[in-house]
């Protein structure tokens, strides 16, 4: 088996997952203009974005030798649900012949995920699998403590490409991990380096913090939302995101551990119900922002996505309600960066100038310096 | 020699330059259409400003916005390079300090600013539909044969009112075109569709945001007295248009660029009026050295490579050696 699966952040968690399980792994690229083409030219026009940038994805991982792609189906009413099905038949009226593992929810087809755990185990017993994943799920949440440093101190690091350079020996380092004591090693390793960086953390007026919501795949794949956490952090903000891979194997991976239930009864005010996708959470993660003192948020939609479309459509009120300046952006493959980066940077002088407001300095600040 | 302070507003369908002095005060004014060579145009521009103000005015700071600003901003040595609506809004503050709602209707944008107290607190911008836009109604005159300078007075003598559908450019047009086989006159056609493109604006960019007055409408499509009627029409209250209605972003950006060099007390970044003889090329591409695949931009000029950006680790940015230094033999 040469194994592939959806980049949708870091792939580091899952290459090591299928390694460490003895697999040959072929690393999905991150996605480009080059797997969007890909994915919209064989993808059905109205389907949700996501769908063509993964399909896009797995024909790249194909092109570079891949045969069998692993990936997790979806729960609730959003059609995410379909997407290892849709693009399974789409795949394989392509003529290609490539196996699927689609992991649904354990509860809902329980033999059929332990059949599934079984073909990828193969010779591991259950005892070294469960080791297995628990040292990757270690891995998510130790590379997780990593990203959320970086996300809150990149902006008052002057070096950023030598921040950049110090990502990726970090990266490498990950790479190379075989238990779980290699983890711990790592990660004393990356906060070393990380907190040797040149560090000049703002205070009071000057600090921002936006809170990046949205559909999953968008906000965590920088490859197609414009790279946004970075993009923001150079422009002086500091960023939280309301999907990290870590959290989404506790929600969904991890028997009894739940710690979405806050979040979501945070939401109950505008959402009752669960409608699908990660709406509730996202409604109440913009609470949540709130009440923690952040001053914007970035919603994220890709084009066609139900859930989020009915999100976008409460976002002037929750906007009001909160006094908290809200940007939604759709994405697709129409969106123009130009267009992008206009409304972000605008974005950032509104919710700048509405902070220094009452500021002494006010005509300073007002025009962004 | 006095001080002056330049602002371009790099638009997809026209390139706006303006010159003012330290009083905001100002002193030259263009207004070109983009042919699709952007660098070309700014040069004709500047050098032409450079004859009328010769030795007189000393640049002292300059600011570029719109959507090919970065690249214009490279080339030009810019102080501040900014995104239009921030531009736009500042312009408008400083001659209408009361204003609440700006509407702003270029060539393919189309925006809407919400200012309280002087502070944009809400914006909207159009994305992929058209159909609101200055494109479409030059598009729409060429086909009903009537300059686009005169198509707003023609909507103003319609004696009926018509009712176009306006939230597609494609079904506008062949609305359009059904009903003037009905017999309705051409300026009824136009004024019907006036209000087309107001509808589409309030449909798709208000979009139910609360809007009150003072009301701004600036941007190309501002010069429309057919359009200003059918915003008045629509919204009941008076639209007020600025003198210079169609360079608000370049005015913007001079004021912002002005505001800067003056709190900073820094010296330009300006690479002096040379530039207009360079010839600049511009090229991109995607990095495959690790996972971070950046998309590079690399401008040159005459035919020397000044600058490469977009690259995250530094790998491309630090193989020149000093892209300052290589600025200032290029363009002595
Ligand atoms: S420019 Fe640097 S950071 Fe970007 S892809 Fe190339 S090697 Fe990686």
């Amino acid at each position: 088996m040469k194994i592939t699966f959806p980049h949708m952040g870091s792939p580091l968690i899952y290459t090591k997952l299928f390694e460490l399980l003895g697999h040959e792994v072929i690393v999905p690229p991150k996605p480009t203009q080059k797997t969007i083409n890909l994915g919209v030219k064989y993808s059905p026009e109205f389907a949700c974005f996501p769908l063509k940038v993964l399909l896009g994805t797995y024909l790249e991982a194909i092109e570079m030798g891949a045969d069998t792609i692993v990936s997790s189906g979806g729960n609730g009413p959003c059609r995410a649900g379909y997407y290892g099905e849709v693009h399974q038949r789409l795949i394989r009226n392509m003529g290609l012949d490539i196996d699927f593992i689609i992991f649904d929810e354990l509860k809902r087809d329980y033999k059929g995920f332990i059949n599934k755990l079984k073909k990828l185990k193969g010779q591991h017993s259950w005892f070294d699998l469960y080791k297995i994943v628990k040292t990757a799920y270690k891995m998510a949440v130790s590379t997780d403590k990593v990203k959320k440093f970086i996300e809150h101190k990149r902006p008052y690091i002057s070096d950023k490409k030598k921040l950049n350079k110090v990502k990726l020996a970090i990266e490498d380092q990950y790479r190379e991990i075989k238990t779980e004591q290699d983890i711990v090693r790592v990660e004393e390793y990356a906060f070393k380096i990380l907190k040797g960086l040149d560090i000049e953390e703002k205070t009071g007026a000057e600090k921002l913090k936006i809170g990046i919501v949205g559909e999953i795949y968008v906000v965590m794949e920088s490859g197609i939302n414009f790279n946004l956490a970075e993009l923001l952090n150079d422009f002086g903000v500091e960023v939280e995101m309301s999907h990290y891979i870590s959290e989404w194997i506790q929600e969904n991976l991890i028997p009894f551990v739940s710690h979405e239930k806050e979040i979501m009864k945070k939401a109950e005010d505008y959402i009752e119900t669960i409608i699908g996708g990660h709406a509730k959470q996202n409604v109440g993660h913009i609470v949540d922002y709130k009440e923690r003192g952040f001053d914007g948020i970035v919603h994220l939609k890709p084009f066609g996505c139900l859930p989020e479309l009915v999100t976008q459509s409460i976002l002037d009120k929750i906007s009001d309600d909160l006094d908290l300046p809200i940007l939604s952006l759709s994405i697709d493959e129409q969106m123009a960066t130009a267009n992008v980066m206009t409304r972000i940077e605008a974005f950032i002088d509104m919710i700048k100038q509405k902070k220094y407001k009452r500021s002494s300095d006010h005509e300073r600040h007002v025009f962004g310096y | 020699m006095k001080d002056m302070y330049l602002g371009i507003d790099i638009g997809s369908v026209s390139i706006n330059v303006i010159a003012i002095d330290s009083k905001n005060e100002i002193l030259f004014k263009s207004y070109c259409r983009n042919s699709g060579e952007p660098v070309e145009i700014v040069k004709e521009v500047l050098t032409d400003l450079q004859e009328k103000v010769k030795n007189r005015y000393n640049v002292k700071g300059v600011g570029v916005t719109g959507s090919g600003r970065q690249l214009i901003g490279y080339i030009l040595g810019a102080d501040v390079v900014k995104n239009e609506i921030t531009a736009h809004a500042t312009a408008t503050i400083y001659y209408h300090p009361d204003v609440s709602t700006i509407f702003e209707i270029g060539g393919q944008d189309s925006k809407l600013i919400i200012v309280k107290d002087r502070i944009v607190t809400d914006f909207a911008m159009n994305t992929v539909c058209a159909a609101g836009t200055g494109s479409f109604l030059d598009h729409q005159a060429q086909r009903l044969g009537v300059k686009i300078e005169e198509f707003g007075e023609l909507a103003l003598t319609a004696e009926r009112d018509v009712r176009i559908a306006g939230r597609c450019t494609v079904f506008a047009e062949s609305d359009m075109i059904s009903k003037q086989q009905y017999g309705f006159t051409k300026a009824e056609i136009i004024k019907g569709l006036s209000e087309a493109l107001v509808r589409n604006y309030i449909n798709n960019i208000v979009r139910g945001k609360k809007i009150k007055p003072v009301y701004v409408f600036q941007g190309g499509v501002a010069a429309n007295v057919g359009i200003k009627a059918a915003f008045e029409k629509e919204i009941g209250s008076e639209v007020i248009i600025p003198e210079h209605f169609n360079v608000m972003g370049a005015i913007g950006i001079a004021i912002i660029a002005r505001n800067y060099i003056l709190k900073n007390e820094t010296d330009t970044n300006f690479k002096g009026f040379a530039v207009t003889r360079d010839s600049f090329n511009t090229s991109t591409f995607t990095c495959s050295g690790c996972p971070n695949m950046c998309e590079v931009i690399k401008i040159q000029a005459n035919g020397t490579t000044i600058a490469m950006t977009g690259d995250r680790c530094g790998k491309w940015s630090n193989s020149l050696k000093s892209s300052e230094d290589l600025l200032d033999t290029t363009t002595a």
